[in-house]
This record gives C-alpha cells, structure tokens and sequence, in this order.
C-alpha cells in the first residue's frame, strides 16, 4: 500500500527536511516500520517502548485521529503526525 | 451558532457606530453582534508573537475588555514579529506596551495589564474575570495551567502555538468540546522539543496563528460562523499550506479537578529563578538609563569583585546571600535594579526581595559580564 506521510517540524530532521514523505505499509504499525529502515531513528519519537504512540504525539490517518497501528490502511492514505508545540 | 454568554448589550457611542461601520455592513455581525463585542471581555495569555496580532485585531474589533498578561519586558529580539511593540518600547514591560498600543489604536477599549507570570496561584482569579481566554503563551507549563483552569472555570480557550515554519490553533473547552489534555494528555519529554528562542520562527507564523485565535474569539463572543470547536487546524508556511484534522474528547482522559504544578509536571527545572523578574539586557539598561530611568542600583557581588569591576552609580553593594538581612533598607516605592557579575545571583537575590513583598525588581540579564560586552568595554571582566 502506497501512503504519504506528513510530519512535524520536530522530525524533519530524520527526512533532510522534507515535510511530506512517500511510504509503504498495510498499517500505521507498518509505514512507521518503513520509514524507520529509511530515517533510523524516527519511529522511536512516534512509539514507545510499549509500541504505543506517544502521548504528546498525534497521528492521523486521513483527518481522523487513531491509537491503533493494526488499522488496515488504503491506497493514496495520508498520515499526518502532529507534534506538541510550545511556541508564541 | 450559539455565543458565549454574555451581560446585557452595551450601547455604542455616535464615533463607534462609524468606527465599526464595516462590521455593522455585516449581517452575520451587525449591530447585535458589535454590541456583543463591547460587552465582552478577552484575556490574553502572554503579548508576544501570537499576543501582538491578537490583542491588536481584538482592540481594532470593538472588544470592550481585553486583560493582558505577561511578566516580561520588550526585547530587541522580539521585534522581528511581535508586532505591538515598538523600538521605542525596548525594556519596557510588555504589558505596558500593548496597553499604550491599544489605547492608542482604540480609545473605547478597556485594558486590564497584569505584569506577572499566569502561575497556579493567581489562574483562576485572573481568567474568572473574562468571558474568553487565548492561549498566546510560549511554554508547556503555562499551556497546562490555561487549558486545566478554563476547564474549571467553564471557559473557552482559544489556542495556538508556532515552531519554525509551522502553526496550530483550535479551541478547546467550548460546547462540550475537546481540551488542551484530550490532544496531548502529557507534555513531550523536556528539552526534546526547542522553544523559538533555541530553534527559530518566521516572524509572520505568529501573526497568522494569532490573527486566527483572535477572529475566533470574535466569532465566540458575537456568536457567528463556526469555531474550531473539534479541528485542529495546521499552518505551513513552507508550503504555504493549511490543513485541517478532527479532534475528539478523550473519554478515558482523568477530570482535571484542580491545578498543579506545572513545572514540576513538564519536567521543567524548578523554579528556583524568578518568573516575575523583569529581565533588562545591557543594552536595553543603558537606552533606559539615558532616558532618565533611575533605579535603585543593589550590586549583589562580594566586595572583592566590586573592586575589581564596579558598574556606575551603585547604590549599594550587598552579597547576595545577605540581601535579606537588609530588606528593611532597601526602597520599596522605586525600580531596584539588581545586578551581578553573570546574572545569577541576582537572580536569586530577587527571588528572595520578592518573597518580602519587593515588586518593582529587575535584573541585569548576562550581569557586569553582558554589560563590559554590549555596553561598556572599559568595565574589566573576570
């Protein structure tokens, strides 16, 4: 399955910057899993040791929010991870 | 949509009818709705970046109350984006700016200026006063505090935050809607996510996101459109991009049932500095000393130091540790201006003055060693 992820400013750092990757994976669980082998690293700002999202960390699939990485995805889905920001 | 309630419609004055007359062209709006504005009463949290277009679009807008709260003073460095201050403010406190700026802008506004930190003490009485409360603030701990006290208080908090090219805004705590704590009910661990003073922010980012916490403040206090009530809206200026997600309440999430402390929640360090402190740089303190301010000078130092590099016109040296011992010689109806070789001494000198009761303190940021650097050359370092 084909998606495309949008991710924080925070975890640009992973991508070289890059605000939108392209991913593969049936579910979240497994699109986080793709692009960790391609930015090591990102994952683990995502899920916790408990193979949970992080509480100060939101993720999306389409415009809904969810907590379960087994959620079977569809082609051309966008997940969007939304970081905490404390700025003003 | 339904507004917030409100005390009944206030009049408006000849001059006002042809100030607002392009909101009045505005069915949605009218003169009902411009009445609701008068009758209304704003708190913004915080007269920085997303302070600075908000508290100028509600004053613009016929908002009748707006209270501002923030402990800290004008920087040159804030200039690049927060809007309602001006050069000629650099070293003032902020409140004091934004007050002047909106008196200036709209003379039918009235402005509450709270110069202090919004803390667990004072949140509750603060926001009791106002029937809307935005969240321009630029910590985690101060975020919490907000959304936990509106939701004591039963009242909307209309948020936004920035980071480098980036933005939200929603409303929590409106109509049964989400909160703060239904998005992120932990903050991140500290220091993984940099604050724009370590990492950045374009200066209109704020503008934007604050220009958008203030239109849908209007929209609660006259009661048009739809807010962002449940959404999470997203800014990118990199892209130019906005996007838009659906939050929903979190029916595990614990009921907040009182404040806390914030600090400690967010893993910040404790606050053994004082927030209330207003922080003057070294070149602010000579601009604001050649404008005829004059301070109390206390030079916190030992006396050995004081030898080795004095600053001009103390008025008395005292180590800081013994700054209590002498409180009862110290003035209390004028600035006292406390200083150090680095800036943290006289940090917590003034952490203690204020336990006592002293409120007209300010600090040299960066000490004698900021002041030999930016100011005055010829002041020996060590």
């Amino acid at each position: 399955m084909n998606v495309r992820v949008v991710l924080p400013s925070q975890l640009q750092g992973y991508t070289d910057g890059l605000r939108e990757v392209p991913a593969e994976g049936a579910t979240p669980g497994e699109v986080l899993a793709d692009l960790d082998r391609r930015f090591p690293g990102l994952r683990f700002r995502v899920i916790d040791e408990q193979d949970r999202v992080r509480r100060h960390i939101l993720l999306f699939v389409d415009r809904e929010r969810t907590e379960d990485l087994d959620r079977p995805l569809v082609e051309g889905t966008v997940i969007t991870l939304v970081g905490a920001l404390s700025g003003g | 949509m339904p507004p917030v309630p409100l005390g009944p419609p206030t009049p408006l004055a000849p001059e006002e009818l042809a100030r607002y007359s392009r909101h009045l062209l505005l069915p949605e709006l009218g003169l009902e709705g411009q009445r609701r504005l008068k009758a209304g009463s704003v708190l913004c949290v915080g007269t920085g970046g997303l302070g600075s277009p908000l508290l100028l679009y509600l004053a613009a807008a016929g908002v009748g109350r707006i209270g501002l709260v923030d402990f800290d003073a004008v920087d040159a460095s804030n200039l690049q984006r927060q809007i309602a201050h001006g050069t000629s403010m650099v070293g003032r406190p902020k409140v004091e700016s934004a007050a002047a700026r909106i008196r200036d802008l709209n003379p039918h506004v009235a402005v509450d200026a709270h110069a202090e930190a919004l803390t667990s003490a004072n949140a509750l009485r603060l926001i009791e006063g106002y029937d809307v409360v935005v969240d321009g603030s630029d910590n985690f701990p101060t975020r919490y505090l907000v959304d936990d006290a509106c939701v004591l208080l039963d009242k909307p908090n209309v948020y936004g935050s920035v980071y480098r090219f980036e933005g939200q805004a929603s409303v929590f705590n409106w109509r049964g809607g989400p909160t703060y704590r239904d998005l992120f009910p932990e903050p991140p661990p500290p220091g993984s996510v940099p604050s724009c003073g370590e990492a950045g922010v374009l200066g209109v980012v704020p503008g934007l996101i604050g220009t958008i916490q203030a239109m849908e403040a209007l929209k609660i206090l006259a009661g048009f459109g739809t807010t962002l009530s449940g959404r999470l809206l997203l800014f990118d200026a990199l892209t130019t991009s906005f996007s838009e997600l659906t939050l929903r309440r979190d029916p595990d999430r614990a009921p907040v049932t009182g404040l806390t402390d914030y600090d400690a929640f967010c893993g910040v360090r404790p606050a053994a500095l004082d927030p209330a402190l207003i922080r003057v740089g070294a070149t602010e303190l000579r601009r604001r000393l050649t404008d005829g301010w004059r301070p109390y000078v206390l030079d916190v130092r030992e006396a050995y130091e004081a030898e080795l590099a004095a600053f001009p016109d103390t008025d008395r040296l005292v180590p800081h540790a013994r700054v209590a011992q002498v409180a009862d010689d110290l003035p209390r109806d004028r600035d006292l201006l406390l200083l150090c070789r680095s800036g943290v001494r006289s940090e917590r000198a003034s952490a203690a003055l204020r336990a006592l009761g002293f409120e007209r303190l300010y600090h040299l940021e960066g000490g004698l060693l900021a002041w030999s650097r930016d100011v005055d050359p010829s002041v020996p370092t060590y």
